[in-house]
């Protein structure tokens, strides 16, 4: 801002001697002709006319004056706002609050809804998925079903298939010369990058054979993410043709893709990606042993998603006339097209995402609202000077323009504080969010988010100074200049206006209390549902180990057997168990299903469709976990690997089962599958419910096996051998344990001193899910606008108290009681309350839908959570007028009057 | 009031001949504002007196279209002013201001010259 102005200043300078120069000019000629002196110089002064005119006129054709007007506003204003600091503080501090928050909760909506992809034309990729007559989706596509989708459908092309070696949360090791690393692991289709339309920095990607595989002489080498070639290869020039080994095999590296890309995007762990190649396990279609794949593919130009959906569902008919066993086929009769963006985002998470963005909108208008009563305010009580500049010449626009440049200065200030606060409340939400809403990357204001901070800026300066400016503006000049005291009366349609505002601020501050109340009883209700578990001094940490080293070894008496055994003798440890997955935990989960039985009656159809939660559990995980038993034993140690084979069930998997109403006691010695070497898994006991996914999710079946009875080729020894946690209970803090715990692990194994502990008590309260992160959001922003909401109230009746300082004085001294007047500014703001307080409950009647998905135990239009918080604002609101109206109470009406 | 009476055989300029006449003045070489002046009040036989409150607003726009050129000088009594010159766009507009001026001269004289149909009274 300086350069112009410096600029300007020397041009003025030149004109001015340009001027004068003519004057010596025209003074000398005179006295050439004779004149003296000072007579010339009267006479060329008054031949040249004003001076100071001239050069006015001048400088308006140098074309940068608005230029230079706006910084003389500039300065104007940031001198009134120093004259009144207090005005000032306020106004920022208002406005600062509404843009942090929209601010930080776009920042989210920006990184988790509007994430640009890092493929060419993302909008067009699909992902295709096999359902069944049920809707259930499946777990991936045959390869011989995708092949028949490649050969005939037209409205699809490329289309490419991926899978992730052990799931998304699962780790696999890269090897290099002198590295070891975590990866994810995708096995892939050639055509994959060709239909994503991304190409290797460096190298090339995989030779497509037929069906978009990759050729056999491609078989063992292997492509690196941009983040694996510099973290683990110190991005080396000469990566190509090196080998490096996944779990335990040996790649060559062929290619690097560029920084930023990676497929599928859902994944926590940098990417490498290996070759997939048919074998001959994908030339049938047995549901249960051929391979499966999830798919993706491009829609054909001019192809909707619905056309391409309805082309597929054609070919899917033939595709399941294919499948020779029913059940198999009806597992796959439908097909499912949907765009690869949106099954990026759970609906859920996109609507709370909303909802919360919502509530941040509110909150910055409610702000705007307030700093145009503040701004409105300050207008009238500077009536006067702005006449006094009318009455000087200054136009309207002129007026009306430094106003709006008053207000942007405010709100410039305040986007300022606004992107610090909003950085922090980022920081402090750091982890709720990254948790809730899957964000891998740095929860930072980016670019974007700048330029959306900066629409807000500028419209929240014209929002809340339009008004206000051309209120003032429009207002006659001569009546100000006459009486302009603050006594004279503004006008009817200010107060009025001004109280509208109140009113819709109230409004909207009740809507968002509402939400905020409804989400505040929903954590309380989960709080208190009965988990089936004890949590306080229990400590859980999964496990990642390198699994194929144990390739041809019992992990379980190998490894983690003797781990355990040390574990439990630590001081401080009081029980320790292993455990597959922890309850609540969100790493790893295996799902069991059962065969079709021999019969076809409905039981066994029942009984085919369970999808029961399987857990391999020590013994010891009941010391350390206390599940509520409901009938017979738990496993103890005399369940070993050459004892009877038994399972524990939980009462969902009973009635699930047996149907409804069935007794659990007499379930007990029931066989229920095979478990090794045709020996059947007998129920020997039976637990409680408990909560597994989640505390808003209702218990699910559960079956839970012996792992020391577990042994290679036993029906579970596949899913021990990729994930596996450890659950300790301490007798003292549990922080005070990991030292030591860590120290075992890592003689057991290094890879498992990275063990990430965490306290069971940490792994509800991240359970609790979106509500927890909503609820505390909610809390901060329903806050804020209760206390800007008072402060509007305060605001607005004060100053009304001042401004009938001396009507109170005269009535006062008639002879009204002062608890009238009292009564009268409080009915003032009664009026204000009850009006803003009824348009609130329409409102979030209205609105409270759409917190509905984040509620668990609470209907959105709970009576007593709006009553609640209706009383709330009420007596907030007649506390803040209390002060006003005691001091229109309180008017001496000698001073009022004698002030005039 | 002597002064006055100077003035009153002097004439209001047309609107936007100002601009002309000025570029034809820096034609005969480059001038100061109050050369200028001069000069057209010469050179009009003491008709026309420009104005300094229209002059240098005019001279300013000139520059900023890039039809005149401006740089400080001595002037021959070794004061220092500022001096324009005309730039080869500001003869294109002088041509193009002339052509048209021609035009309104004629057009107006037209008219001004017929005499009334019919009007023998």
């Amino acid at each position: 801002m300086r350069l112009p102005w410096i600029r300007f200043a020397k041009q003025k300078d030149e004109l001015n001697e340009e001027l004068q120069a003519h004057l010596r000019m025209a003074m000398a000629d005179r006295m050439e002709r004779g004149e003296s002196e000072d007579v010339a110089r009267r006479n060329a002064r008054r031949e040249m006319g004003n001076i100071p005119l001239i050069e006015d006129v001048t400088r308006e054709m140098w074309g940068g004056v608005w230029l230079e007007r706006v910084l003389q506003d500039v300065r104007y204003a940031l001198r009134q706002l120093r004259r009144a600091p207090g005005f000032a503080v306020t106004a920022m501090v208002t406005l600062s609050l509404g843009l942090a928050a929209a601010v930080a909760m776009y920042t989210v909506v920006d990184q988790v809804l509007l994430r640009p992809l890092p493929y060419r034309d993302a909008g067009s990729l699909v992902q295709i998925t096999e359902m069944g007559k049920d809707g259930m989706p499946g777990w991936g596509n045959a390869f011989l079903d995708i092949a028949e989708w490649q050969a005939r459908s037209h409205r699809l092309q490329g289309i490419a298939y991926y899978d992730v070696e052990g799931g998304p949360g699962h780790l696999n090791y890269l090897e290099g010369k002198d590295t070891s690393i975590g990866v994810s692991n995708a096995t892939v289709s050639a055509n994959l990058f060709a239909t994503l339309g991304v190409q290797a920095a460096m190298g090339r990607t995989f030779l497509e054979g037929g069906n978009g595989a990759v050729r056999p002489e491609d078989a063992h080498t292997i492509l690196l993410s941009d983040a694996i070639w510099r973290n683990a290869f110190a991005a080396d020039p000469q990566i190509l043709g090196r080998m490096v080994k996944v779990d335990g095999e040996a790649y060559t590296v062929i290619g690097v893709m560029p920084r930023g890309v990676a497929f599928p995007l859902t994944l926590a762990h940098p990417l490498v990606w290996v070759p997939m190649i048919p074998s001959s396990a994908d030339k049938v279609r047995t549901r249960h042993e051929t391979p499966h794949y999830e798919t993706i593919a491009r829609l054909a130009s001019g192809a909707s998603v619905a056309a391409a959906a309805h082309e597929m569902q054609e070919i899917q008919w033939d595709v399941a006339a294919q499948y020779t066993d029913q059940d198999n086929r009806d597992h796959i009769s439908s097909i499912r097209v949907t765009r690869y963006e949106d099954t990026l985002v759970d609906d859920s998470v996109r609507k709370s995402l909303l909802a919360l963005g919502g509530a941040a909108a509110v909150l910055w208008l409610i702000a705007c609202v307030n700093v145009t009563s503040l701004l409105l305010a300050r207008a009238t009580a500077r009536q006067r000077e702005i006449a006094v500049r009318g009455a000087l010449g200054a136009s309207r626009g002129r007026i009306v323009q430094q106003l709006l440049i008053e207000g942007l200065m405010l709100s410039s200030a305040a986007s300022l504080v606004g992107i610090v606060l909003a950085t922090l409340t980022l920081r402090a939400f750091e982890h709720g969010l990254e948790t809730q809403f899957g964000i891998h990357t740095v929860l930072a204001p980016n670019l974007r988010v700048l330029c959306v901070l900066l629409l807000l800026t500028v419209i929240s300066a014209l929002a809340s100074s339009v008004w206000p400016a051309l209120a003032v503006a429009r207002a006659p000049i001569e009546p100000a200049l006459r009486q302009g005291t603050a006594q004279s009366g503004t006008g009817r349609t200010q107060h009025r206006l001004r109280a509208a505002l109140v009113v819709a601020e109230i409004a909207m501050s009740l809507t968002l209390l509402v939400a905020c109340g409804l989400l505040l009883r929903t954590i309380y209700t989960m709080r208190h549902v009965p988990l089936g578990f004890r949590t306080d001094h229990v400590m859980v940490a999964s496990m990642t180990i390198p699994s194929y080293r144990y390739a041809n070894r019992d992990l379980y008496k190998d490894l983690y057997a003797p781990l355990l055994e040390r574990v439990q003798h630590l001081p401080g440890v009081e029980s320790a168990s292993l455990m597959t997955d922890v309850p609540l935990g969100k790493d790893f989960r295996i799902v069991f299903s059962f065969g079709d039985g021999d019969g076809k009656t409905a039981t066994d159809t029942r009984r085919s469709k369970i999808r029961a939660q399987a857990r391999a559990v020590t013994p010891e995980i009941q010391k350390v976990f206390q599940f509520h038993m409901l009938k017979g034993r738990f496993f103890n140690d005399t369940d070993t690997a050459t004892s009877l084979p038994v399972v524990v069930v939980n009462r969902e998997f009973i009635r699930e089962w047996e149907g409804e109403g069935s007794d659990p006691g007499k379930f007990l010695g029931t066989p229920l599958f095979g478990f090794r070497d045709k020996k059947q898994a007998v129920v020997v006991g039976v637990l409680d419910d408990d909560r597994q996914d989640g505390i808003a999710e209702p218990s699910q079946a559960e079956i839970e096996v012996c792992m020391p009875q577990i042994t290679p080729g036993s029906t579970f020894y596949g899913p021990t051998s990729i994930a596996m946690s450890i659950a300790v209970r301490t007798e003292r803090d549990p922080a005070t344990v990991i030292p030591e715990l860590r120290d075992v692990m890592r003689k057991a194994s290094p890879e498992l001193a990275n063990s990430n502990f965490t306290t069971m008590e940490q792994v509800v309260e991240d359970s609790y899910g979106s509500q927890q992160l909503a609820s505390r959001l909610l809390e901060i922003f329903g806050g804020t606008a209760l206390v800007l909401c008072i402060a509007g109230i305060y605001g607005l009746l004060a100053y009304l108290v001042t401004q009938r300082t001396r009507e109170l004085g005269i009535r006062i001294a008639l002879g009204a009681q002062r608890v009238r007047l009292m009564a009268m500014v409080l009915r003032q703001a009664g009026g204000m309350l009850m009006a803003g307080l009824a348009t609130g409950l329409l409102l979030a009647y209205a609105t409270s839908r759409i917190v509905g998905t984040l509620l668990y135990g609470v209907k959105p239009h709970d009576p007593w959570t709006m009553a609640a918080v209706t009383l709330i604002l009420l007596m907030g609101g007649l506390a803040a007028a209390c002060i006003p109206a005691r001091r229109a109470a309180g008017v001496d009406p000698m001073a009022a009057l004698r002030s005039e | 009031m002597a002064k006055r009476d100077v003035y009153k055989n002097r004439i209001e300029l047309v609107q936007g001949t100002l601009d002309m006449l000025l570029l034809r003045t820096l034609q005969w070489g480059p001038q100061h504002g109050y050369g200028m002046v001069q000069a057209l009040r010469v050179h009009s036989g003491e008709v026309l007196q420009v104005e300094t409150g229209s002059l240098y607003p005019a001279l300013h726009r000139l520059e900023r279209q890039g039809w005149v050129r401006s740089e400080w000088k001595q002037t021959e009594s070794n004061q220092r002013a500022k001096y324009y010159r005309i730039t080869a766009a500001g003869k294109k507009q002088l041509s193009s201001d002339l052509g048209r001026w021609q035009q309104m001269v004629d057009a107006v004289a037209a008219i001004m010259q017929r005499e009334p149909e019919g009007s023998d009274a």
